[in-house]
């Protein structure tokens, strides 16, 4: 039982080590709390583009957003910890059905722009809410209150480190959830929509209702992200619901590779970690980004997992091929 | 003289480069199949190379020449280089690829001449305003759109009245065919991506006198051109031109009415294009 329950829960065992061995080679803790953050955020497009088939470059409006709803639930309402979470989630989730409703009516590269399009658009409706959103400055002082049930305090958050077991166990919940959800029928449903769309629409299944669920998820899962971003830096910026995050998120996947849980996790700490390091360096990191991203494209479909998993597989052949070529002379011997 | 006739003829000049900008993008995926994000890249180009021949002192109409031909030829390299070598692989990878180049361009331009905008002089001659009895109106402006008219038409004629043009036409019905009639499809391919490229840099040349140059200008005319595309219909010329100018008229008539919201108003008329006209003004059904 126990192999088959591993092999199972391969991504999500690699995860919870994930979240076990940040702490031990970081010395920052909101660093490690970032890159789970934007672990969540390349998790919520990795289950867009990797598993439906859908490529948006919407996802900051989604994470924007969530960070908006936090940072005014928690200065205006005083609302605790454990409401902020599924109110930014909800907020993220209405606002998926919004851009994707209007998205998902057309198809393909069509798609792609029009998630281009509402990142523009929820940008400007940010910067022209000034009076909501703070406008250039964005929403400044925003607390991060200690985890509460009833009363009872069950974790503190102020240092770094105490958040990042929060936000450490978040991240594990909602890894979990996706795993489900992507070895369920819907989730098996989403391959056959991303794998040949008309084939799954003439078996007879909603494509645009099934697109729109997954819309839905990927947009509460980035609000989520979005709301952790707010209380880790304490402000909700305008720049988290710029085309730049929408972008930088699509990158992560992608670099981590699609398809695969586990390769959002590589692609966001990847580049909040090379991002963290090389931006000290030269401020003009971006362009090396980008460079890698055009050897992605060209080179490495399959993203840093990719690469992992080819090398792994050559290692065991090598392997394999060394023991027959011991046998055989054992043999002969 | 009224100030809303006035935002209409602003409007106009500023429609008009967004048609550009949108015809350009329009014409690579019509051929290609995908939608090219480093298009924005290339208006950025376009306008810094505007900029970059007005501080060494060179004349305007210079740049007006030889900016989209050197932009051209960027885009030329970044399709013999790139995207010539992935055609087989799914239109997400030649989208993913163009946003890597869009990122490098952009980021090359920060290197250049750094974070902060810069302002263009008008050219010389185009210099004061136009005085028609009641009618005062900044000449370059004027030039703007008479400029575009042109290209405009000249654009129409090549796809329309030549064989190239037939051949790109041809070409966005069916790739296969084309080639099967023994025409190089590949060559075809740089052309058109090239000349894309092209367009969105006389955009660019020709903007930048009017709105300054700033490193991450090419972003925002990138997600306009989007929507123009989108309102127009995809694959239109007709489209592109008429959302152009609606896009281009909305906008100026709001900074008037409310200057906040004017470029939010732009996409909430893409959002009420969207509901009316799923497939835009000019798209087919």
């Amino acid at each position: 039982m126990n192999a088959s329950f591993l092999c199972q829960y391969r991504h999500l065992a690699m995860a919870v080590a994930t979240v076990v061995v940040l702490p031990l080679v970081l010395t920052s803790g909101s660093l490690a709390t970032e890159v789970l953050i934007f672990a969540l955020a390349a998790l919520g497009c990795n289950l867009l583009l990797g598993y439906t088939g859908l490529m948006s470059f919407g996802q900051g409006i989604f994470l924007g957003l969530g960070s908006y709803a936090a940072g005014l639930a928690l200065l205006h309402l005083r609302i605790p910890l454990i409401a902020v979470l599924p109110l930014a989630m909800i907020v993220g989730a209405l606002a998926a059905a919004l851009v994707g409703w209007f998205s998902i009516r057309q198809r393909g590269t069509y798609f792609v722009m029009l998630t281009l399009a509402f990142a523009q658009m929820f940008y400007f409706l940010a910067y022209t809410l000034r009076d909501i959103t703070g406008g250039d400055n964005g929403l400044l002082d925003i607390p991060r209150p200690p985890l509460e049930i009833l009363g009872q305090r069950l974790l503190p958050t102020a240092g770094p480190w105490e958040y990042y077991t929060l936000v450490a166990v978040v991240f594990v919940v909602v890894f979990w959830v996706l795993q489900r959800i992507v070895d369920s029928i819907l989730g098996r449903t989403l391959l056959a929509v991303r794998d040949n769309e008309a084939r799954a629409a003439a078996a007879g299944y909603d494509v645009r209702m099934l697109k729109l669920i997954a819309f839905m998820i990927s947009g509460a899962i980035t609000g989520l992200a979005g709301a952790l971003h707010a209380m880790l830096t304490g402000i909700a910026p305008l720049s988290n619901i710029e085309y730049g995050t929408s972008e930088s998120i699509l990158i992560m996947t992608v670099i981590g590779g699609t398809g695969k849980l586990f390769a959002s996790v590589l692609g966001a700490g990847f580049y909040v970690l090379v991002g963290d390091w090389l931006s000290t360096l030269w401020p003009r990191w971006l362009m090396l980004l980008g460079m890698l991203l055009i050897a992605v494209s060209l080179f490495m479909q399959k993203g840093l997992w990719g690469v992992g998993t080819g090398l792994l597989q050559r290692v065991r052949r090598q392997g394999r091929a060394d023991d027959t070529a011991t046998q055989r002379s054992a043999a002969y011997d | 003289m009224n100030i809303y006739l006035l935002q209409i003829i602003n409007g106009i000049g500023i429609g008009m480069l967004y048609f550009l900008m949108a015809v350009g993008l329009s014409i690579v995926f019509g051929l290609l199949g995908f939608v090219n994000f480093a298009h924005g890249a290339f208006f950025l180009l376009g306008a810094y190379a505007c900029y970059q021949f007005a501080l060494a002192g060179l004349d305007y109409w210079l740049a007006l020449v030889l900016a989209p031909v050197i932009v051209g030829g960027f885009a030329w390299i970044t399709e013999k280089a790139f995207l010539h070598r992935i055609y087989k692989l799914p239109h997400e990878f030649h989208i993913l690829l163009t946003v890597g180049v869009a990122l490098v361009l952009q980021e090359a331009v920060i290197l250049q001449w750094g974070i902060v905008g810069q302002n263009v002089a008008v050219p010389e001659a185009l210099e004061g305003v136009l005085i028609l009895g009641q009618f005062v109106y900044p000449k370059y402006r004027i030039f703007v759109i008479a400029f575009t008219a042109v290209i405009a038409l000249l654009l129409w004629c090549l796809l329309d009245k030549t064989r190239l043009g037939a051949i790109v036409r041809a070409g966005s019905e069916s790739t296969e065919m084309v080639s099967l009639l023994g025409i190089h499809v590949t060559r075809i391919f740089s052309f058109v991506f090239a000349l894309g490229g092209a367009t969105a840099g006389l955009a660019g040349v020709l903007a930048a006198p009017l709105r300054g140059v700033e490193p991450f200008m090419g972003v925002e005319a990138l997600g306009i051109a989007f929507v123009v595309v989108v309102i127009g219909g995809m694959g239109s010329f007709a489209g592109a031109l008429a959302s152009g100018l609606l896009v281009g008229v909305v906008q100026s008539l709001m900074s008037t009415l409310w200057p906040e919201g004017a470029r939010l108003m732009i996409f909430v008329a893409m959002a009420a294009v969207m509901l009316l006209r799923p497939n835009g003004l000019f798209g087919r059904t």
